[in-house]
C-alpha cells in the first residue's frame, strides 16, 4: 500500500471519484493548469480535461453560485476555496442557497456540492492565512462539515463527501498537509460521514478532537506525559453529523473531557461538544469538562504558537481533569 | 418615565448621540427618505440632514465597507441592516475587517462601528429571512455583540455601544419593535457586558435574551402558580458575556435552563453552558437543559414555523426536567 500525505490522498480521492463520476467537476482558484496552491489538485486538468477541471477568477461568491446552480443541474462540483480565511465573500451564498436548497424545495433539489478549503494555523499565514471557521458551518443547519486529520480517512471522507446528497464543507487541515503520512488504499473506498474514530483507547481521560489538533494531541501524549493518565483520544473526523453515541460512550466509561481545537475559544465547535455533554452525561462527569481551544483574539502573526493550543497545554489540562 | 416603542427608543439614542457627538452619522437601505424599513429613524433625515443620515445602494457588502473606513479614520457611524439576514453579504468585511483591523494595527486604527438591525424570526418569512445569527458574531473576536429585549435597554445599550471604541454588533428582535415600555429620559447608558436580572427567583435559571426573555418571563409566570421560583437572568450583552451573574445565580438555584432562537448546534446556549458546567460543576443538581430552534431551517409554513421555534411549553418542561419533575 502506497504512503501518502494529506496532499496526495485529497487528489486520489478526487481521481478516484472523477474517473467513476462523470459528473464530479473541480473547480476554483489555480486548481487547473497550475493544480492548486497546494497542488491538490495537481495533475487532474491533463487527465479530464478544462471542461471538468477549471480555473475561476478571484470571486469566491462566483465560485460557490456557480458551483451551486451546476449542482441544481445535476453535477457535482467540487469547488475549492483555496484558504478558509477567503470563505467569507461566498459566505451568503453557503448559508442562504447551499444550505437551504434541499429543504426549502421539498426535497426537489439536492445541492451536492463539497466545497474543499484548507483551515487552520500554524504556517506563520497571520490573520488571513490561519482562521478555523467550522463553528460558523457546524451552527448552520442543511450543511456537513468534516475535518479529516490524516491521508487514510481524508481519501475515504472525502469520496464519501462527493457522494454525500447534502452539501458538506470538508476542511483540510494544512499545516499537516504534508507531515500527516500513512498508509493510503488505492483505488475505491468510503470512510462514512458521521462516525468518529478512537485514536488511543484509553479508560482515564476522554480528549476530543479533530483535524491538525489529532497530532497534537497525540504529542501531549506520547512526548508531554499525559499518557500516565491513560487517555482515550477520539477524532470527530465528521463535526456534522456528529457522532454522539461515540462521544458520550466514551464519556460514561471516563467520568472526565478535554475538548482541544483550535478555532477561537468562544462560541467554538468545543462549545457545542461541552453542552451536548452537559446536557446528556452531566452524571456521568467526575471533573468538570475542560476545553484547550484558541484564543479569544484574532488570530495573530508573531504569538501563534502562544494562540494555539500547544501539547503542553492539553498535557497539562489532561492531567488537571485526571486529577480533580 | 415616559413609555414608548422599542424602535422609538432605538431612535431617541441615535438622535441624543448624533446630537452630543457630530462624528455619529447613520447609514443604510432607506434610512433616510423612507424613514427607516421598520422606522426606527423616523424624522431623523429631517433633524440631521443628508450629510449625517444616508441613503445607501442595496450592497451591504459596500457600505458597511464604507463604515469600517470611516471608523478608521475617526467617524462612529451606525450602519443599518434592512435585516440581519443580510449581513451574510458583509461578513467578509465584518469578520475579516471591521473585527480585525484594531488588533492587526497594534492598536493605531479603533472602529468604533454599530452595525444593527432586527433579526430573527417574525412571522412566515421562511428560511432567509428568520434567521437568528448572533452565534456566528459571538465566534468571532474582536466583536462585541449586542441584543436588548426590552426599551430601556434598547436605549441604554445602543446608546453605549455608538461610545464603545469597538465594533459592535446589535441585533434588534423584529417582533419587538412595537413593545411599549419605560424609559429613563436623557443620559441614560447601560453598560456592555452587564446582564440583568429580569425575575428574581431560588428553583432554577433560566438564561434568555431578546424576545426569548419573554418566554421565559411568561413560563415563570405560570411555574409560580405551581409554587416553583424560577429566575430569568437576561444577558444583553453576548459578548463579552457577564458570565458572572449566571454562575452566582446558579449557585443559588443550582439548575439551568438556556434558551435561545437560533438553531442549538454551535451557539451561544452550548458557550453558556460549557462555562457554567466549569465555573459551577459542583453546584449543578441537574443536567443543564437548552431550549432553541430546532436544527432545520426555517420553514415557511405557519404551522411548521411554530413547530421550530421555541415556545413557552418547551421552556416550562425543560425548567421542570431540571427539577425532575417530569
Amino acid at each position: 500500500m502506497p504512503v501518502w500525505n494529506i496532499i496526495q490522498a485529497v487528489n486520489d480521492a478526487l481521481r478516484v471519484e472523477m474517473r467513476r463520476d462523470p459528473r464530479v467537476v473541480v473547480m476554483g482558484e489555480d486548481v487547473g493548469k497550475f493544480g492548486g496552491v497546494f497542488r491538490a489538485t495537481s495533475g487532474l486538468q491533463e487527465e479530464f480535461g478544462v471542461e471538468r477541471v477549471f480555473d475561476t477568477p478571484l470571486s469566491e461568491g462566483g465560485i460557490i453560485g456557480t458551483a451551486i446552480g451546476m449542482a441544481l443541474y445535476g453535477l457535482r462540483p467540487v469547488p475549492e476555496i483555496q484558504f478558509a480565511d477567503f470563505i467569507f465573500p461566498a459566505f451568503d451564498q453557503i448559508v442562504n442557497e447551499l444550505a437551504k436548497f434541499r429543504y426549502r424545495s421539498g426535497g426537489e433539489y439536492p445541492c451536492k456540492v463539497v466545497i474543499r478549503t484548507p483551515y487552520g494555523g500554524g504556517i506563520r499565514g497571520g490573520h488571513y492565512h490561519s482562521q478555523s471557521p467550522e463553528a460558523y458551518f457546524a451552527h448552520t443547519p442543511g450543511l456537513k462539515v468534516v475535518i479529516p486529520s490524516n491521508p487514510y480517512d481524508a481519501k475515504g471522507l472525502l469520496i464519501a463527501a462527493i457522494r454525500d446528497e447534502d452539501p458538506v464543507l470538508f476542511l483540510e487541515p494544512k499545516r499537516v498537509y504534508r507531515a500527516a503520512r500513512g498508509e493510503v488504499p488505492e483505488g475505491d473506498y468510503t470512510v462514512p460521514l458521521g462516525q468518529a474514530k478512537v485514536v488511543r483507547e484509553g479508560q482515564g481521560v476522554t480528549v476530543l478532537c479533530y483535524g491538525a489538533m489529532v497530532h497534537t494531541v497525540m504529542e501531549a501524549v506520547d512526548k508531554q506525559g499525559a499518557a500516565e493518565y491513560d487517555p482515550e483520544v477520539i477524532d470527530l473526523r465528521t463535526l456534522v453529523p456528529l457522532d454522539t453515541e461515540a462521544v458520550l460512550g466514551s464519556v460514561r466509561k471516563t467520568g472526565r473531557v478535554v475538548i482541544v481545537y483550535e478555532a477561537p475559544k468562544t462560541c467554538g465547535y468545543g462549545a457545542e461538544l461541552a453542552a451536548l455533554i452537559a446536557e446528556k452525561a452531566l452524571l456521568h462527569l467526575e471533573a468538570p469538562i475542560a476545553r484547550v481551544a484558541g484564543l479569544d483574539t484574532p488570530f495573530p502573526y508573531t504569538l501563534e504558537l502562544e494562540y494555539l493550543p500547544s501539547p503542553e497545554r492539553i498535557a497539562r489540562a489532561i492531567a488537571n481533569t485526571a486529577r480533580f | 418615565m415616559p413609555r414608548m416603542s422599542f424602535r422609538e427608543a432605538l431612535n431617541q439614542a441615535m438622535c441624543e448621540e448624533m446630537e452630543r457627538d457630530p462624528n455619529v452619522f447613520l447609514m443604510g437601505e432607506e434610512v433616510g427618505h423612507y424613514q427607516g424599513a421598520y422606522k426606527v429613524s423616523q424624522g431623523m433625515l429631517q433633524r440631521f440632514g443628508e450629510k449625517r443620515v444616508i441613503d445607501t445602494p442595496i450592497a451591504e457588502c459596500g457600505f458597511v465597507g464604507i463604515g469600517i473606513g470611516a471608523a478608521m479614520v475617526g467617524l462612529r457611524p451606525v450602519v443599518e441592516l434592512m435585516t440581519f439576514n443580510f449581513s451574510l453579504v458583509a461578513i467578509d468585511q465584518i469578520i475579516n475587517n471591521a473585527a480585525k483591523i484594531r488588533q492587526m494595527s497594534g492598536g493605531q486604527f479603533k472602529i468604533p462601528i454599530v452595525i444593527r438591525g432586527p433579526g430573527g424570526a417574525a412571522t412566515m418569512l421562511a428560511a432567509q429571512h428568520s434567521q437568528s445569527l448572533e452565534s456566528f458574531f459571538c465566534n468571532t473576536p474582536g466583536l462585541k455583540v449586542v441584543m436588548p429585549s426590552t426599551p430601556a435597554d434598547a436605549k441604554g445599550l445602543l446608546k453605549s455601544a455608538i461610545r464603545d471604541d469597538d465594533p459592535v454588533i446589535f441585533i434588534e428582535a423584529e417582533l419587538l419593535y412595537s413593545e411599549q415600555g419605560e424609559v429613563p429620559e436623557g443620559e441614560y447608558l447601560i453598560p456592555l457586558g452587564r446582564g440583568d436580572i429580569k425575575r428574581p427567583g431560588t428553583d432554577c435559571t433560566v438564561v434568555a435574551y431578546s424576545k426569548m426573555v419573554r418566554l421565559a418571563l411568561e413560563a415563570a409566570r405560570r411555574l409560580d402558580k405551581e409554587g416553583i421560583s424560577v429566575e430569568v437572568i437576561d444577558p444583553r450583552t453576548l459578548r463579552p458575556l457577564d458570565d458572572e451573574l449566571i454562575f452566582e445565580s446558579v449557585r443559588k438555584t443550582n439548575r439551568l435552563v438556556v434558551v435561545q432562537e437560533a438553531p442549538p448546534h454551535s451557539s451561544f446556549s452550548g458557550e453558556v453552558i460549557a462555562r457554567v458546567q466549569r465555573a459551577c460543576f459542583d453546584d449543578l443538581d441537574a443536567p443543564i437543559e437548552r431550549v432553541t430552534s430546532l436544527d432545520v431551517p426555517m420553514p415557511y409554513a405557519g404551522h411548521l414555523e411554530a413547530m421550530v421555534l421555541p415556545d413557552v411549553d418547551r421552556v416550562i418542561a425543560a425548567i421542570r426536567r431540571t427539577l425532575y419533575l417530569e
